[in-house]
C-alpha cells in the first residue's frame, strides 16, 4: 500500500534542494513525562499527523505548519495585535473583547510577538537535532536514576521519519532509552528504519473494524496492522496502547481480540488510555471544531473489568501509563 | 540486675499492646497551632482567635517562677534559675492520662499551654485582653497574669533589652518590613547519649567532683564556676526528683486500679520514672521516658523550639536489645512511639500577634531526625527508621516532623517507605542531602566525624547534637526589601527618611553586578543592625537568663564551669537569620539585566519609578519583567544570576560577625513569612506587585514562575552552591497520583537524583489543588487535612485565608 502518509511530501519540511540540517515541526518538548515509557522522560512531541481521531487530545498536533493559539484570559484589550496583523483579522471591540476572525487569520504568526501578555502564542517551532539533544541532555541524571528516556510522540513521528530517525540515532550514541509512540499509519519502510533505532514501541490500537477505524479516524486500518507484523519483527520491545472511549471499542469481545493480537506479536503488555477531555479547551484556543463532545471514557470499575479480562489472558495490563 | 530480671519476668508484653488505636490517640491531641491573624502590620484574620478555643494558658510556671525569684533576690543569678526550675518541678501539678505510658506534661491540664513570662510579660498580657486571645483565660485568670506581671515589669529579658537600647538602634528594633528580630527562638540538642550512659547521678557526680577539683586549683573565676556547678546540682536533682514525683503518683493510681491491664501500666510507669533519669535507661521504654523528661524540662527551664533527636541512631540499640531479650515486639515499639508523637504535640508557646504573621499554623516545631550515617560514615537505618514512619503514617498529625537523612548509601527501601508516608499528605519526612551539607558544615569550621552526626530540629534548622550550640533564629530579615532600598540609596521615597545604607545612585548602574553590590551592601548593613540588637540581647541573656539545666546536658560546660551562653562550640553553627523573599532578589537582578540593560525597553531610574507606582498604567512593563528569564526553569540566563546573588549575599551576611568572631548566617526556615512578611515590601522588578508573596522557601521558584516541570526546578536549584551559602529548604508540590503505583519507581529515581545534584533539602505538599480548594470552602469537612507550610507541616484550617490562598497559589507539578 502506498497511502498519503502525510509528513515530508506535504509540508516540505527539508526544503527541495539538499539542506545541511534537518528541521523538524515539534509543538512541545514535555520534560518530567512520565506516561509514555517507563522512568521519568523527555517527550518531543512532533507536529503533523494524517489522523483526525475523534478524541484526539492534542488538536495542536494534527496540522503540519505553526498555528496560532489564544488564550483570551491572558488578553489585557492592549491592541497590539490588531495593527501587527496585515489581514486586518484581529479587532478589538469595547464589548466584545478582542476577536480573531480564522478565515482572515493564515497563521503569519506576526501578532504573537507583539503581545506583551502571551494572550497570543505560536504553535509548532521548526528545530534541528540539536536544538532537541539540548533540551533532552539537560534531564540525563533524571533518565539514568529512573531507567528513563526519550519518547517521540506526536502527531505521528513517522510523518517525519528522517528527522526522528537522525534523532534517535543521536540518543542511540548517547545511551539513552529510546521510545517510539506511533500511530502506525506510514510507510513500511519508515516504520521499519524508525523502529529499528527504537528500544521500545508503544504502538496504538484504536480499533480492529477497518471500517469503524476509518470512520473514527479518517483513516484505514490495514497499513496499521501491516506495520504492526513489521514492528513485531524487529527486536524492540512492543507495548500496545489502545484509547477507551465508550461504546466505541471497549466491547469485550474486542478488547479480547486486541489482546491476542498483543499475544500474538509478542507484546509486552496493553495501555489502556481512557479517553480524557484535555483536547476540548486546547482546540477551543486553536479556533479549530471539537465536533465529537458526546464521547467520554469507560467508568473506572469498567476499565478494571477489561484489564481483568487481559490479565486473565496473561497479558499485563496498565491504566493512563 | 535484681530488677533487669523482675522486669523481664514481668508479663510482657501482648497485654500491652494497643491500649488505644491510632484513631483514638489522634483524638487525645488537642492543637496548640499558633493561627496567623497578622499579615506584617495588618490584620490577616483576627476575627478569629490566635489559638483553637479549647486552648488554655497555664500559669503554674508563671506564678511559681515568680515565687521562686521572689525569696531567692539577692543570690546569683544563675542559682536563682536553678532553684527557679526546682521550685516549678516540685510543686507544679502533675497527671497521668489514663491511656498513657509515658507521663509528662508541661501544665496542668491537658489542654494548657504555658508562656515565659521572665522572658515577656507583654505579648501573653496583651493577648489574654484581646479579643484574639480571651479564650486562653478566665477573669480570675487574667487578674492573676496581671499581678504576675507586675512583679516582671522592668525585669523581664524583653524589658531589660529595651531599656538597652540606644534610640538610633531601637527603631530597627520595631518591625517596619525589612527585618523582624525576634526574642523568642531558642534551640539546641543535649547530649542523649551520654546521659544515657552516666544517668542523671552520673553528671551529678561528675559538677561534684569538679568542684572537688576548683577547692584545690581555685582559678581566677573559682566563685563562678563553683556558682555555676551548684546550680547544675540543683537542676539536676530536682529533675530526678521530678520524675519521682510522676513515679508516686502511677504507683499510688495503679493501687486504685481494677483493670489488670491498665494496672500493669501503671506498675510499669511507676518502676521506669523511680529509674530514669536518674540512672542509665536499660529497655526501650526507659530510654524514652528519659528523653522525654529531659525535653520537658528543657522547654520548662527555657527553649522554644524543637527537638533534634536522631530517633533511630539513639533509641535503635534499645529496641534491638528488648527485641533480642524478649522484652518487646514490633507492634509494641510502634505502640510506645505513637505515644511519644502524642506527647510530643503537647508543646506549644504564646507568641505575640505580630510573630504569629510568620508562624502561622505552627505549635513548636517539633522536628525528629531518622537516617544518615555515624561518625564513621556507616549508614545508621534500623528497624526503628522504618517504625518512625510507620507511626507517623498511622498517625497523621501535625507534628513531630520527621528530617530524613539521605546518603550516598541510603537503602532502596528507605526511599520506597518515605515516598508512601510523603504521599499521605502530611508534608514528612523532608529529605535532607548529607552530600551537599557536610561539607557546608565542614565549611563552618565543624570536624568532619562530627558534622556527620548532625541533626535537625525543627524546619531545618541544623544542629550538632550535643555540643555547646545554644542557637538562637535571630529573626526574619527581607532580603526583597533590602533589595528595595538599593533602588532607593537606603533612603525611604515617600517620607525621605535615610533608613539603609547610602548606597550608589541606581543611575550610574551599567549592569546587574552594580545592583547585586548595592544590594550586598545593604544586607550587610542591615545584618549589622541585627548584630547590634542580637549583641545587647545576648549580653543580657547571659546575665540574666543563665541555663544550668540545659548546659549540664552539653559536652563541656561541667569541665569549663561555665553556663552555656558564655562560650560556644567553636564553628559557624550558632546563631542564624531565617531569610525570605532571596529568589524574587534573584529574579528581580535578572529581570533588570534583560529588561534595562539587555533590551534597554526602560532605564533603570524609570523602572524604579514605574515600581514604585505599583506598576500602574505600565503592565507593559510589568509584563517584560514578568517575561524575564527566571529561576527555576533550568535557564542558565536566570540561574547564573540566581548563584551569584545568593552566593554574594550570604557572602555579605557572613561578613558581620557575632561577639564570639562568629559570622552571621543565613537559614532556609522561613516558617510563614514568606507570606507573612512579604506584606511590607512594595513592588520589586521580577514583576511582583505591592504585598505579593514571595517565593515560598530559600530553594523554590517564585509562585506560579517555573513552567518547565519539577526536573528543571531541580536542575535550576543544583546550580546554587549549597556549601558556598547555606542551609536551604525546597519545597515541592505534587499530585498523589505521581506517588502512587506504576508512577512510583519514576518518583523514586527522581528522588535519587535529587541526592545525586546534591540540592540540599526537599520536601513536598501531596495534595490536589481541588482538595484545597474545597477545604478552604468547607472548613468543617477538612479540619485534618494537613499542609506543608514551610519547613513544618499545619492543619490547613489553621491558616488565615491569606496564607491558604498562597499555599493553593504554589506551582502544582501536574500530570499531563
Amino acid at each position: 500500500m502506498t497511502g498519503d502518509f502525510g509528513g515530508r511530501g506535504r509540508q516540505g519540511m527539508s526544503g527541495s534542494k539538499s539542506v545541511e540540517v534537518k528541521r523538524g515541526m515539534i509543538f512541545y518538548i514535555q520534560r518530567f513525562s512520565v506516561h509514555d515509557g517507563p522512568g521519568i522522560r523527555t517527550t518531543v512531541f512532533m507536529k503533523g499527523c494524517p489522523l483526525r481521531c475523534w478524541w484526539c487530545s492534542n488538536p495542536e498536533s494534527q496540522s503540519f505548519s505553526p498555528q496560532l493559539i489564544v488564550r483570551d484570559v491572558n488578553c489585557a484589550g492592549c491592541g497590539a495585535c490588531v495593527s501587527a496583523c496585515p489581514k486586518g483579522a484581529v479587532t478589538l471591540a469595547a464589548h466584545l473583547g478582542r476577536r480573531i476572525n480564522r478565515a482572515l487569520c493564515d497563521d503569519c504568526l506576526l501578532c504573537v510577538d507583539r503581545c506583551l501578555y502571551r494572550s497570543l502564542d505560536r504553535c509548532g517551532t521548526a528545530v534541528t537535532v540539536d536544538e532537541v539533544m539540548d533540551n533532552i541532555e539537560r534531564d540525563l541524571p533524571f533518565y539514568r536514576n529512573s531507567e528513563g528516556g526519550v519518547t517521540v510522540s506526536g502527531g505521528e513521528p513517522l510523518s517525519q521519519a528522517d528527522f526522528v530517525e537522525q534523532l534517535f540515532v543521536r540518543c542511540g550514541k548517547e545511551g539513552l532509552h529510546r521510545v517510539l509512540d506511533t500511530s502506525g499509519y506510514a510507510s513500511g519502510h519508515d516504520l521499519e528504519r524508525v523502529a529499528r533505532q527504537a528500544d521500545l514501541i508503544l504502538y496504538d490500537i484504536k480499533h480492529l473494524d477497518p471500517l469503524i477505524h476509518r470512520k473514527a479516524t479518517g483513516v484505514d486500518n490495514a497499513v496499521i496492522l501491516e506495520n504492526l507484523e513489521k514492528a513485531a519483527r524487529i527486536n524492540g520491545a512492543l507495548w500496545l496502547r489502545v484509547p477507551l472511549i465508550e461504546g466505541f471499542n471497549d466491547a469485550e469481545e474486542h478488547i479480547t481480540r486486541i489482546a491476542e493480537l498483543g499475544l500474538e506479536k509478542g507484546a509486552e503488555k496493553i495501555s489502556f488510555l481512557p479517553y480524557h477531555e484535555g483536547g476540548l479547551s486546547k482546540s477551543r484556543q486553536l479556533g479549530v471544531d471539537y465536533p465529537f463532545k458526546g464521547i467520554r471514557a469507560p467508568g473506572d470499575e469498567r476499565i478494571a473489568e477489561l484489564a481483568g479480562i487481559v490479565e486473565a489472558m496473561g497479558l499485563k495490563v496498565s491504566i493512563g501509563v | 540486675m535484681e530488677t533487669m530480671q523482675s522486669m523481664s519476668s514481668g508479663k510482657r508484653p501482648a497485654d500491652k499492646v494497643g491500649c488505644l488505636s491510632p484513631e483514638e490517640l489522634r483524638k487525645k491531641v488537642v492543637s496548640r497551632a499558633i493561627r496567623n491573624i497578622k499579615r506584617g502590620h495588618a490584620d490577616d484574620d483576627s476575627k478569629r482567635g490566635m489559638f483553637r478555643p479549647e486552648v488554655r494558658l497555664d500559669l503554674q510556671r508563671s506564678r511559681l517562677m515568680t515565687e521562686s525569684y521572689r525569696e531567692t533576690e539577692g543570690q546569683p543569678m544563675v542559682i536563682r534559675r536553678a532553684k527557679a526550675l526546682a521550685h516549678i518541678l516540685t510543686n507544679m501539678g502533675i497527671f497521668i492520662g489514663d491511656y498513657e505510658r509515658i507521663v509528662g506534661y508541661q501544665t496542668a491540664e491537658p489542654n494548657g499551654i504555658f508562656h515565659p513570662i521572665d522572658q515577656n510579660w507583654k505579648s501573653p498580657r496583651r493577648l489574654a485582653n484581646s479579643e484574639e486571645g480571651k479564650t486562653l483565660l478566665d477573669e480570675e485568670g487574667r487578674k492573676e497574669l496581671d499581678k504576675l506581671c507586675d512583679y516582671w515589669k522592668g525585669k523581664s529579658i524583653s524589658d531589660r533589652h529595651q531599656a538597652a537600647l540606644p534610640p538610633d538602634l531601637k527603631k530597627y528594633w520595631t518591625y517596619e518590613g525589612t527585618f523582624l528580630w525576634s526574642q523568642l527562638s531558642e534551640l539546641g540538642v543535649p547530649n542523649y547519649e551520654k546521659l544515657f550512659k552516666a544517668g542523671l547521678k552520673g553528671i551529678v557526680e561528675e559538677a561534684r567532683q569538679r568542684m572537688d577539683e576548683l577547692d584545690r586549683e581555685i582559678p581566677v573565676d573559682f566563685k563562678a564556676q563553683k556558682d555555676f556547678l551548684e546550680a547544675v546540682v540543683i537542676s539536676l536533682e530536682a529533675v530526678i526528683k521530678f520524675a519521682k514525683r510522676y513515679a508516686d503518683l502511677a504507683l499510688s493510681a495503679s493501687a486504685k486500679e481494677i483493670n489488670p491491664p491498665r494496672k500493669t501500666i501503671l506498675e510499669e510507669i511507676a518502676r521506669t520514672c523511680e529509674w530514669v533519669p536518674e540512672n542509665p535507661p536499660r529497655t526501650f521504654i526507659e530510654a524514652i521516658q528519659f528523653f522525654f523528661f529531659i525535653h520537658l524540662v528543657r522547654y520548662l527551664e527555657y527553649s522554644t523550639l524543637g527537638i533534634g533527636v536522631r530517633v533511630d541512631h539513639l533509641f535503635g540499640p534499645y529496641y534491638e536489645k528488648d527485641l533480642r531479650e524478649g522484652r518487646i515486639n514490633r507492634e509494641e515499639a510502634l505502640g510506645i512511639l505513637q505515644l511519644l508523637w502524642i506527647k510530643l504535640n503537647e508543646l506549644g508557646l504564646v507568641y505575640s500577634p505580630t510573630v504569629s504573621s510568620v508562624y502561622g499554623g505552627v505549635a513548636s516545631l517539633q522536628a525528629v531526625t531518622i537516617g544518615g550515617t555515624d561518625e564513621e560514615g556507616r549508614d545508621v537505618t534500623n528497624d526503628l527508621t522504618y517504625l518512625v514512619m510507620e507511626a507517623a503514617e498511622s498517625l497523621r498529625l501535625i507534628e513531630p516532623s520527621i528530617a530524613l537523612r539521605i546518603h550516598d548509601n541510603t537503602p532502596d527501601e528507605v526511599y520506597s517507605r518515605a515516598v508512601d508516608v510523603i504521599k499521605t499528605g502530611i508534608g514528612y519526612p523532608s529529605l535532607f542531602n548529607d552530600e551537599a551539607l557536610i561539607p557546608l558544615y565542614e565549611r563552618w569550621g565543624v570536624p568532619h566525624g562530627e558534622a556527620k552526626s548532625y541533626s535537625v530540629t525543627g524546619c531545618v534548622y541544623i544542629e550538632i547534637p550535643g555540643k555547646n550550640i545554644l542557637r538562637r533564629s535571630v529573626g526574619y530579615p527581607v532580603l526583597a526589601k533590602m533589595l528595595w532600598w538599593a533602588l532607593h540609596q537606603g533612603k525611604d521615597p515617600k517620607t525621605g527618611v535615610q533608613f539603609g545604607a547610602r548606597t550608589p545612585d541606581p543611575a550610574t548602574f551599567k549592569s546587574w553586578e552594580d545592583l547585586l553590590d548595592a544590594y550586598c551592601e545593604q544586607v550587610k548593613f542591615f545584618f549589622t543592625k541585627i548584630e547590634q540588637l542580637e549583641r545587647i540581647n545576648n549580653e543580657i541573656l547571659a546575665e540574666y537568663l543563665p541555663r544550668p539545666f540545659y548546659s549540664a546536658l552539653l559536652d563541656g560546660c561541667i569541665e569549663k564551669g561555665k553556663d552555656c551562653r558564655k562560650w560556644v562550640y567553636p564553628s559557624m553553627i550558632h546563631h542564624f537569620a531565617q531569610v525570605i523573599g532571596g529568589v524574587n532578589v534573584a529574579d528581580s537582578i535578572t529581570a533588570v539585566q534583560k529588561v534595562v540593560f539587555d533590551d534597554k525597553l526602560v532605564t533603570l531610574p524609570e523602572l524604579i519609578e514605574i515600581m514604585d507606582r505599583n506598576w500602574e498604567g505600565r503592565e507593559d512593563v510589568r509584563q517584560a519583567c514578568l517575561s524575564a528569564p527566571k529561576y527555576g526553569n533550568d535557564d542558565d540566563y536566570a540561574d547564573r544570576i540566581a548563584a551569584e546573588v545568593m552566593v554574594r549575599g550570604e557572602a555579605a551576611v557572613e561578613e558581620v560577625k557575632d561577639g564570639f568572631g562568629l559570622s552571621h548566617r543565613s537559614d532556609g526556615s522561613a516558617v510563614s513569612a514568606t507570606y507573612g512578611l512579604s506584606g511590607d515590601t512594595p513592588a520589586t522588578p521580577d514583576g511582583r506587585r505591592d504585598g505579593e508573596p514571595f517565593s515560598d522557601s530559600t530553594l523554590a521558584p517564585a509562585p506560579g514562575r517555573d513552567k518547565k516541570g519539577p526536573t528543571a526546578v531541580l536542575k535550576s536549584a543544583s546550580k546554587i552552591s549549597t556549601v558556598d551559602t547555606f542551609n536551604h529548604l525546597l519545597n515541592q508540590k505534587f499530585s498523589p497520583k505521581f506517588l502512587t503505583g506504576e508512577l512510583k519507581p519514576a518518583f523514586m529515581g527522581y528522588l535519587k537524583t535529587w541526592k545525586e545534584l546534591s540540592v540540599p533539602h526537599i520536601q513536598f505538599n501531596v495534595v490536589d489543588r481541588e482538595t484545597l480548594v474545597k477545604a478552604k470552602k468547607f472548613p468543617e469537612q477538612y479540619s485534618d487535612l494537613i499542609v506543608r507550610v514551610a519547613g513544618f507541616s499545619a492543619y490547613f484550617v489553621d491558616l488565615s485565608p491569606g496564607l491558604q490562598d498562597h499555599i493553593i497559589a504554589r506551582t502544582e507539578q501536574r500530570l499531563v
